[in-house]
């Protein structure tokens, strides 16, 4: 018998920051984006940011109730910061810099378009996501 | 010389990453920053209005924001009204697919053929409107020439999108007649003024004035109790780097 399928609630939700201005934010969006719709699609689910900023009460409902993981693209940390205003805690924080950190070889330059090496750093960071979020899923009661 | 920030205008869009019509918003005004109108465009991350500091938050008093949303529920609009001021004009995408009978976009990570055209109306949308508000008139040939990829003019090299974020509007707190005022763009001004080698005096003042009134709306009354908040910096200034300079 197959397992069942998690409802909404028991997602994981991923959620990115809104960078728009530096190549660091389109990668730790297009990380989100691969665990949401190729990694893990069954097990994570996302909000958009700015609703959370915005006080959206069904967004901070679901943020507070559900498990988050945050990806920031700047020190700014604006997902993070965004989640803890919301009254929760992320389960995990991600950062793109310290992909970069570790693979100083992938250099981004253009927010538009990653390219190849901005795809990649993308990979390596949704699979270390992808794995944090197998970890909160076998925790889950 | 430092520049003082120049006066272009600010997109900020909703990005929504839950919906399609989000991607759509930050892909237009990705287009506009690099393509279309990058000398006249900046932009900021719209959850930094609430994670950044001030400076941050006085990016809409500083230039004039187009608020581009998504959805109804207008975060841009709103996010930059509350922490920061009122939009110049501000463009729903939903409303803008409906007025101009265009099609739904799909995709979140990659947007469909639909998504992709929608996108290329919107930022030609908000181009226009940008040069509506720096008072531009554009040539449509020559305009249309400009945005060929090789057309001659291009821009060399690649041209990135301007990010104000961390690197936002200075700003300074005077005490003017008792009561704290901020006054957006003054270290800039004051670092302006000394590198022209501006000596502290009433003609330099009036200056001063001129270069803040750009950037500040200042009520009649208190202009003159803030000139002389303004110079009184101002020989602080130039004081901490030299400090003969500041009573000669």
């Amino acid at each position: 018998m197959s397992e069942p399928k998690p409802t909404d609630s028991d997602r994981v939700l991923i959620i990115p920051c809104s960078g728009i201005g530096k190549a660091f934010g389109s990668v730790g969006r297009e990380a989100a984006y691969l665990v949401l719709e190729e990694l893990r699609p069954n097990d994570t689910g996302t909000v958009c940011l700015s609703l959370l900023t915005m006080g959206d009460e069904e967004s901070q409902q679901r943020v507070r109730e559900q498990r988050t993981i945050a990806i920031d693209g700047c020190p700014k940390a604006c997902a993070r910061v965004n989640i803890e205003h919301a009254g929760a805690e992320p389960a995990a924080i991600f950062r793109v810099f310290d992909v970069f950190r570790a693979h100083k070889e992938l250099r981004v330059q253009q927010v538009s378009d990653i390219g190849e090496n901005g795809r990649e750093m993308a990979r390596i960071l949704a699979e270390e996501v992808a794995v944090k979020v197998d970890e909160l899923r076998g925790g889950k009661e | 010389m430092p520049d003082l920030p120049e006066k272009r205008v600010g997109l900020i869009a909703c990005s929504g990453e839950d919906l399609p019509v989000g991607t759509v918003s930050r892909m237009a005004v990705l287009q506009v920053l690099e393509r279309l109108r990058p000398q006249d465009t900046v932009t900021l991350c719209l959850p930094l209005f609430l994670a950044g500091e001030e400076r941050e938050r006085a990016f809409a008093r500083f230039y004039p924001t187009i608020a581009i949303d998504g959805c109804s529920k207008r975060c841009a609009a709103r996010a930059t009204e509350h922490y920061s001021a009122r939009p110049a004009a501000s463009l729903v995408i939903d409303d803008f697919i409906a007025e101009k009978g265009l099609p739904e976009p799909h995709g979140l990570r990659q947007l469909d053929a639909a998504g992709q055209a929608v996108t290329q109306a919107v930022a030609q949308e908000l181009a226009h409107e940008v040069d509506r508000l720096l008072g531009k008139k554009r040539p449509t040939v020559v305009e249309v020439e400009a945005q060929a990829p090789d057309a001659e003019g291009e821009p060399e090299g690649m041209v990135v999108a301007t990010c104000s974020c961390g690197s936002g509007i200075p700003v300074a707190q005077l005490q003017v007649n008792g009561r704290r005022v901020e006054i957006l763009a003054l270290p800039a001004i004051l670092d302006q003024f000394r590198e022209m080698g501006k000596p502290v005096n009433d003609a330099t003042a009036g200056e001063l004035m001129d270069a803040v009134k750009l950037y500040n709306h200042l009520p009649n009354e208190e202009e003159a109790g803030l000139r002389e908040a303004v110079l009184s910096e101002y020989t602080r200034y130039i004081a901490a780097f030299d400090p003969a300079s500041a009573t000669s």
